[in-house]
């Protein structure tokens, strides 16, 4: 917050980018042209909005962004929030877009297989911790490879067996020769503000909460 | 990796204090203790070490987590670094002051050690000055203790200071009241620590709608106010609002530059207390300036109580750098009495052990003036 006067929305690069934008427009936000620009270099911009800047980061640094206090607001997907687990994030509303799933997959001979005879699982994945916590709530000790993408090759190239990432329509798994084993959790993307940011300025951050919250009910 | 350990590193989380940091330091404890002294305010000094059992009864429960425990050779016993002095005073309170008039009004200033840091300030060492209020249920307590933590922040200089406050109570009657069972209400709650909207109505049935309204009604103290009169309360929770709308009432008449908010579902930390509760925050600062709230002494059945706590460590990090002190550079063979004497008018005096050299010695030393005979010139 040191001396932000501005409120300070972070905004994910990539897939849920696209959705965002449209809901941002309907909820009154116009950002800059510098912000469609592929170009363009600069990371921060001025919206329509006086009192509101946006920054593009990578989306799971947005988090981050926001339990510090360096962003107010995000745009974040669930995966990234469970990822980071933070007691200084408020996630008060579900926006309903970049809807995918994240799930646990292996080699097309594991369909259907019960893992919970396993005490121990190895499994590659970009989500180590909730991969960790979801495990240890059935009683199974996951040993996690943390990959930061390409995740799918794992199996394949003797990682570990199983994986755990997110699945939009599948075709990245059937590509890779595996299969879904289990679902972890629906993930949408949503809003998210620091916890010190709505105590202190509540007004202007619940306006803007109220405003996505429309803008979300009206898609 | 090589084991050796760096000579200037610590223990993650913990750090030393240099000049002029650690002076200032001091000089905040002393004016917020100050304050509270002038509002009948009593200093307790306790130990840093305490039988685990009494340092974790009550609402000291909270802190189990970030005890450090270690054995005693003396007792076998275990026990534990505080954490937290709140259970200390109210042990005291319950103990060697059990007999003292009520109400209790105790003060304290000390550093408390804890196992980890948080996310937002790794410091794993903390100072803290609080004051209890002890052997009151009257909401006059609730005000008082409102009251002096605001005046006590006010008189350090920290600016845009608010106080968000709770009823730690409220979600559990509501829940036990429709029915939830316990694995629900664990379910709910952790929706409701991250103001998880999707996930409280998740949970369904009339239990979702009262709730995702509560939560709803988070905000500005006199909008939370009245969003939360129009809903249909257990009776028992409709007692508390009322007694929190009445504290709200005083406090702004008392205290009317203090911003005042409403979050009737917030309860980190205050898992035991017992009543209306709160967390103090102000704009430059990331996390909580300070905390407190209504619990009981002792396991139970203590004294009806209510506290708080200021963390020196975030307040001296959201105030003005200390104004740099004059430094009176004083050359050898001065005259010992005329020192004495300017010390006494407030001079900070620094005495050279050798002769010569007076005034580059002077400015290496960072002094600010120099005396010359009994003369005293300023250094630019």
């Amino acid at each position: 917050m040191y001396a932000n006067e501005r409120l300070v929305l972070a905004l994910p690069k990539g897939r849920i980018l696209d959705e965002a934008v449209p809901l941002m427009r309907r909820a009154g936000i116009e950002l800059e042209a510098a912000f469609e620009d592929p170009e363009e270099r600069q990371l921060r911009f001025r919206t329509n909005h006086d009192q509101l800047d946006v920054i593009r980061v990578r989306s799971f640094d947005v988090p981050t962004f926001v339990a510090f206090g360096a962003a107010h607001l995000g745009v974040t997907g669930a995966d990234d929030l469970m990822e980071f687990e933070s007691p200084e994030i408020y996630a008060p509303l579900d926006l309903g877009i970049g809807r995918c799933r994240l799930v646990v997959a292996g080699p097309r001979e594991d369909a259907g297989r019960d893992l919970g005879r396993l005490s121990h699982i190895r499994i590659a994945t970009k989500y180590p911790e909730i991969t960790r916590r979801y495990f240890a709530t059935r009683g199974i000790q996951a040993e996690c490879i943390k990959l930061n993408g390409a995740v799918e090759l794992a199996p394949g190239m003797g990682l570990s067996r199983q994986i755990v990432d997110l699945v939009q329509t599948g075709s990245t798994l059937k590509a890779n020769n595996l299969v879904e084993i289990e679902e972890i959790a629906a993930i949408t993307a949503r809003l998210i503000v620091n916890r010190t940011a709505l105590k202190t300025r509540t007004e202007q951050v619940n306006t803007w909460i109220e405003r996505f919250r429309e803008a979300a009910d009206a898609a | 990796m090589s084991d050796t350990v760096y000579k200037g590193l610590l223990p993650q989380g913990l750090r030393d204090l240099l000049p002029p940091m650690a002076e200032a330091e001091a000089a905040l404890v002393e004016r917020l203790m100050a304050v509270l002294a002038g509002n009948g305010y009593e200093r307790v000094e306790p130990p840093l070490l305490e039988f685990e059992d009494n340092l974790l009864s009550g609402a000291g429960a909270a802190m189990a987590k970030e005890t450090f425990r270690l054995m005693d050779p003396v007792s076998q016993r275990m026990i534990g670094v505080r954490a937290d002095m709140t259970p200390q005073v109210a042990r005291i309170a319950a103990t060697r002051l059990a007999k003292a008039p009520r109400p209790l009004r105790l003060s304290y200033a000390g550093q408390v050690l804890r196992v980890k840091g948080g996310q937002l300030n790794p410091e794993r060492q903390l100072g803290e000055v609080g004051a209890e209020l002890i052997g009151s249920d009257d909401i006059a307590a609730d005000v008082e203790v409102l009251t002096v933590a605001a005046e006590a922040l006010d008189a350090v200089g920290m600016k845009n200071v608010s106080v968000d406050l709770t009823l730690p109570r409220l979600v559990p009657l509501v829940c036990s009241a429709l029915g939830l069972d316990g694995e629900r209400t664990e379910r709910v709650r952790a929706a409701l620590d991250h103001k998880d909207a999707a996930a409280v109505a998740a949970v369904g049935g009339e239990a979702a709608t009262l709730l995702g309204k509560l939560l709803a009604a988070a905000g500005t103290a006199e909008k939370t106010l009245k969003r939360l009169a129009g809903l249909r309360l257990p009776k028992e929770a409709a007692a508390e609002l009322a007694r929190l709308a009445t504290v709200c009432q005083e406090v702004k008449v008392r205290s009317p530059a203090l911003a005042m908010t409403i979050d009737p579902i917030e309860n980190r930390g205050f898992e035991y207390h017992t009543g209306i509760s709160f967390t103090f925050f102000a704009r430059s600062v990331r996390g909580e300036l300070g905390r407190g709230g209504r619990y009981l002494t002792g396991n139970g059945a203590g004294e009806p109580a209510t506290g708080f706590t200021i963390y020196t460590d975030l307040v001296i990090e959201a105030l003005p750098n200390p104004t740099p002190v004059r430094r009176l550079f004083v050359p050898a063979g001065s005259d010992t009495a005329l020192v004495r004497r300017l010390r006494g008018e407030g001079w900070i005096t620094v005495a050279a052990l050798r002769p010569g050299g007076d005034e580059a010695e002077a400015k290496r030393l960072r002094c600010s003036h120099v005396l010359a005979g009994d003369k005293i010139a300023a250094l630019d």
